[in-house]
Order: C-alpha cells, then structure tokens, then sequence
C-alpha cells in the first residue's frame, strides 16, 4: 500500500479545515464562529487519540488543557520584559507541552497501570486535584489566577497584542487541529495504532500476543495530553489573556470532549470533527434558543448514543460505505 | 491547644467518616454486583440532599423523615435508569457503563438545576447541642451518625440474616454459579442496582446535617471524588469495606486539615481537597484491594 494511497483519508479532513479557514477570512463576522468550531474539533480530535483508540476514558482530561494554559501564561507574565519579541509566542508553547507532558507522566505512572474502571477512577480527580493544588499551595498566584494583558501589550505593543488574541490564537488552533488529524493518522496507519485496536478489542489476548502494551498507551497518552496542553495555551491563554484555576479545571470540558467523540464515532479519525461541527453548532444554535439547556439536551443524547448507535455518525457512513470509491477516504 | 483543636477536629471527622462511609456503600453495592462504576455518585447524593431541602421548607417535617422519602426516589430513579440504559448495557465494554452513568448524573443536575435554580440553598434546624468539653457537636450532626450507622447494621443484618440479602451475594461471589442455584440474576441485578442508588439518595439527606448552606445541584462532583476515595479504600466491592473506609477517611480528611493549618502559606481546605486526591492514586498503586482486606 503506497503511502499517497495510505495516508487519503487525511485529504477531505484537510480540504474541511482549509475551507473553515477560507470561509472564516472571506466572510466578515465570522471568524469567532468558525474559531468555535474548529476549537471544538482539536479537542475532540486530541481526545479522541487516546480515548477512541484505547477505549480508557480519562474524566481528568481537562487538566491537561488546565497546566497548557498555564504553561503560556507563566511564561508570558514572567518574560515580557526580556525584549524577546514574538519568540514569546514558541516559547509559551514548549512550556504548554512540557508541563502537560509532566503532568502525563506523573498521572499515567500511577493511572496507566490500572485497567478499564479502575483507570476512569484514578483519573476523576486529576482536574480537580491539580486546581486545589494551585489554589491550596498559593501556586502561580493561587485562586487570583494569572491576569497577564499588561504584559501581553509590553511584549507586542498594543496593536499586536489585540491581533494577536483575536487572530493569529485562533489560527494556532487550527494548526493544532490539523497536526491533531495528522498525528491521529499517523498512528492508525503504523504499528501503534495496531496495538491500541488490538488492546481496546481485548486487552488480554494483545499482550499474549507479546504487544508492549503498556508501551503503546504511554505514547498515545503523552501525545493525547500534549495537544491538549498546546490547545489549552492557545485557546484559552493567549486568546483571554487570563487564566484562573477554577475556568481552566472545568470538567464541563472534558464532558465536551465526550460528548464529541461519542456523536463522531470513537477511533476514528473523520468522527471527532463531524462531531466537534454537530456539537459547537448545535450548541451554538442551542445558547440562542433555549439558553441555560443545553448540557439537559446533551446528556440525553449521549444516552441514547451509546445504547443504540455505539459506533457514532462517522461509524455508521463508514459501514454504508464499504465497498465504495468513497471508502478510501473514510477513516 | 493543637492537640486539642486535632481531637476535637478527629472526634468531628469520626462523626462525619459515618455518614461519608454510609454515602459509599450504595457505590460499592452496584460495583459489586454489577461491576458498574456510578460516575454519576455525586448528583444522587445531590437529589437527596434536596429532598431534605424540600421536606424542611416544602412539608416543615424535620429533614431526618426525609430519609425514607429519599430512598424511595433513589430506588425509583435506580429501576428506571436500569431498565431503559444499563441492563442493556452490562454485556458493552466498560466505557459504555462509564459514560452512561456520567450523563445520567448530568441529566439529574441539570434537571434540578431547571427546577430550582443553580443558587446554593440550605435550611437551619437548630435543635441544641452537646458540649464534650474539648468539641461541641450538634444534635442534628449526632442524628445524622446514629442514622448512618443504623443503616449499615441493617444493611449488615440484611446481608447476613435473610435470604434476599444472600441470594445478592451470592451473585457477588459468583454470578453463574448463583444462575445454577436457581438465583434469578437479571432480578439481582435491578434490585441491587436500585437498592444502591436508594442508598445513595438517601445519604444525601444525612449530609445535609453537616452542610446547613451549601444544597446546589453542582455539589456532587467533590463528593463524587470523596466516594471514589472511600470506596477504593474499602477495595470497592464491599459495602462494609465502604463504611469503614468512610470513617477512615473521615479521620484522614480532618486531621490533614489540622496539620495544614498549621503550615503558613497554604490555603488548608484546598490543600485537603488535593490531599484526598493523591490519597486515591497512592491506595490504587499500592493497594488496589482496599486497607482492610490482604493481598
């Protein structure tokens, strides 16, 4: 199998991507909307590449996108004034990562160990357990939070600083977006993904097979965390310019990430973004509607998600599909 | 002074690790039986406290006869919730348990929240207190232990003492084997399902005894957290395992607020809502069968 032949499904998730962000710049006004959107599709697509693949389902995910934001935030308030430009911006992205791989480590060692419930158990707490952290031990500023605009406008100037949370953050969304698509395929098309099918069908049988399992899922873990730490920085951080414990710990967050890997379809790779676009636009046609109700619609469609349609919108047209030109590009 | 502000806050937590442990049972009973994990523990234990809420202002009766009241709810809502989701799926991988209970919890706090808006709430039934000299506890506290250790001999006298409670455990130990014997499991399995969510509603009107502010349809995720503590302590498919494990964690919660208080610099109650945390992870890795029982 040719590697153009291999890697084809990725094309209509680019094309998507590529025609949010057209639509985005052309058309005035919406650019926030879109920006939504395509937020909503990162975190599923980021949630999707350990959840889906594995089928452990992480409730303390949020933390990650939590230590994300706070990775920019700490290195924007502190640097601003060392004159470095919009090298600021990388920086606050290498610490995002390392702090959500930090954070990975310290929870996978314990939680990774622990199989199916035991696993969603260890992690419950995670989110929670970190912002009482933050707040109980005075870190970062404690429960004020980092408030970080000023600093913002020294490093970039005024009119840098505004475009810079209210454009080119959500054009790192995307690019975090795509490389979350990329990387999703790169593993179901390599030996990692494999591993995880084998080991999500049946745990047991993987490892008699002499597959490294615990291998694999530490890597699907960091990765999962690490692109949620680097769409925590962008989106949360360098968009809001603020940070408080109690916003970025939020579990309404990783319920999100549900949410939209369940209506997608898990383990795929079309699934996370078919169901980051129903979700963010359901929701925000819903907070227009009927304001205040939206998580009382939600919760019953995931319900009736997993009794009746366990495999999701993508799960079900992949099925139709099969044995068709279209084949090839669902995934 | 320390010492005796430590006792006095270990006496207080032995009295609230009562109730905490009873609040768990419920957790353990459904793991035990049908290896499901309630997610959803916290927004039960939130409906109970409300029908305390209602009882005092809605009815004017003292909260502690909401008890039966919410264990009727509790078990109600467990046989629907049984019977249109989980039954269906008990054979589905773990993931589909996990977040089905997750969503009902989120259905049962938004629907509260429609019905009685997201303002923290609370009700004060003041009748006395007793001074021990080193602690002064209130009658309604000491109420609400008496109910919970109650409940739990009863639950023990039921386990043990008729045939109901031991056809249950059978299907604990074994549940082919309990098929053979002529145990109607499918039965089991409903009744042992609403039977812990009736537990779990009604410690939430116990809780309210130690919470006079407080009644939100969002408080259940700390205790949610708290359960998973506990019921892990008790290695998670004992419900006596479970009630220890509260008052073990009762006292752990209490004296830890003890010593950070006394460390300066450091916000205490937050410090022992993260304590509880890594107490989770530190039990699951090194021992995943619970304090009580051996390897």
């Amino acid at each position: 199998m040719g590697a153009a032949r291999k890697y084809a499904p990725l094309l209509p998730v680019l094309g998507l991507y590529a025609a949010l962000f057209a639509i985005g710049l052309l058309v005035p006004g919406k650019w926030q909307l879109i920006a939504q959107l395509v937020f909503y599709c990162a975190l599923g697509q980021a949630f999707n590449l350990f959840m889906g693949m594995t089928g452990y389902v992480d409730f303390g995910y949020v933390a990650f996108m939590g230590v994300g934001a706070y990775g920019m935030a700490v290195t924007v308030s502190s640097l601003s004034d060392k004159g470095l430009g919009l090298w600021l911006i990388p920086l606050g992205l290498v610490h995002a990562a390392i702090f959500s791989i930090l954070l990975s480590l310290a929870v996978g060692a314990v939680a990774l160990r622990l199989r199916g419930a035991y696993f969603a158990i260890a992690t419950i707490g995670v989110n929670e357990g970190f912002r009482f952290l933050i707040e109980g031990a005075r870190l970062w500023n404690g429960s004020a939070g980092i408030i970080f605009s000023r600093n913002m406008k020294e490093a970039f100037g005024r009119e840098g600083a505004i475009e810079i949370s209210t454009f080119w953050a959500d054009v790192l969304v995307f690019a975090v977006a795509v490389l979350a698509a990329v990387m999703t395929m790169v593993y179901l098309c390599s030996k990692v993904g494999y591993a995880l099918t084998a080991l999500r069908e049946d745990e047991d049988a993987a490892k008699v097979m002499g597959i490294n399992v615990t291998r694999y899922k530490i890597v699907a873990f960091i990765t999962s965390a690490v692109l949620a730490g680097l769409l925590g920085a962008c989106a949360w951080a360098l968009k809001l310019t603020y940070v408080y414990p109690a916003d970025v710990f939020e579990i309404h967050y990783t319920v999100e990430a549900i949410i939209i890997v369940l209506l997608g379809g898990a383990g795929t790779l079309l699934g996370p973004i078919v169901g980051g676009l129903i979700y963010a636009a359901s929701k925000y046609y819903l907070a227009v509607t009927v304001p205040g109700l939206q998580l009382l619609i939600f919760a019953p469609i995931i319900l009736t998600i997993i009794v009746l349609f366990p495999e999701g919108t993508v799960g079900m047209v992949k099925r139709r599909c099969r044995s068709t030109v279209l084949e090839r590009f669902i995934h | 002074m320390f010492l005796e502000q430590l006792s006095g806050n270990l006496f207080q937590g032995l009295i609230l690790g009562a109730v905490y442990g009873m609040a768990t049972m419920g957790l353990s009973l459904i793991f035990g039986v049908l290896r499901v994990v309630n997610v959803g523990h916290g927004a039960f234990m939130m409906v109970g406290a409300y029908c305390s809420l209602w009882a005092f202002h809605g009815l004017g009766v003292a909260p502690i006869l909401a008890l039966p009241l919410a264990m009727l709810v509790g078990m109600g809502l467990g046989l629907i919730f049984y019977y249109t989701v989980i039954r269906r799926l008990i054979k589905a991988p773990e993931l589909a348990t996990l977040l089905a209970t997750f969503a009902f919890g989120v259905i049962l706090e938004e629907t509260i929240k429609l019905i009685a808006t997201s303002e923290s709430r609370g009700f004060n039934w003041d009748i006395g207190k007793i001074d021990f000299g080193f602690t002064i506890l209130p009658y309604t506290k000491l109420i609400a232990f008496a109910g919970s250790v109650l409940i739990a001999l009863l639950l023990y006298w039921w386990f043990n003492k008729t045939r109901a409670g031991m056809a249950m455990r059978c299907v604990v130990e074994d549940d082919q084997g309990a098929r053979v014997c002529g145990i109607n499991v499918e039965w089991e399995y409903a009744l042992s399902f609403s039977l812990g969510l009736g537990l779990t509603v009604a410690s939430g009107v116990l809780l309210t005894m130690f919470i006079p502010v407080g009644i939100q349809p969002y408080m259940g995720g700390g205790y949610t957290l708290k359960a998973f503590v506990i019921a892990v302590l008790g290695g998670l498919t004992s419900p006596y395992g479970a009630f220890f494990g509260g008052l073990v964690f009762g006292l752990l919660e209490n004296g830890s607020y003890s010593l950070f208080a006394q460390i300066p610099g450091l916000e205490p109650f937050a410090m022992t809502r993260f304590f509880s945390f890594v107490m989770l992870l530190v039990i699951l890795l090194f021992r995943p069968t619970g304090l009580l029982r051996a390897r």
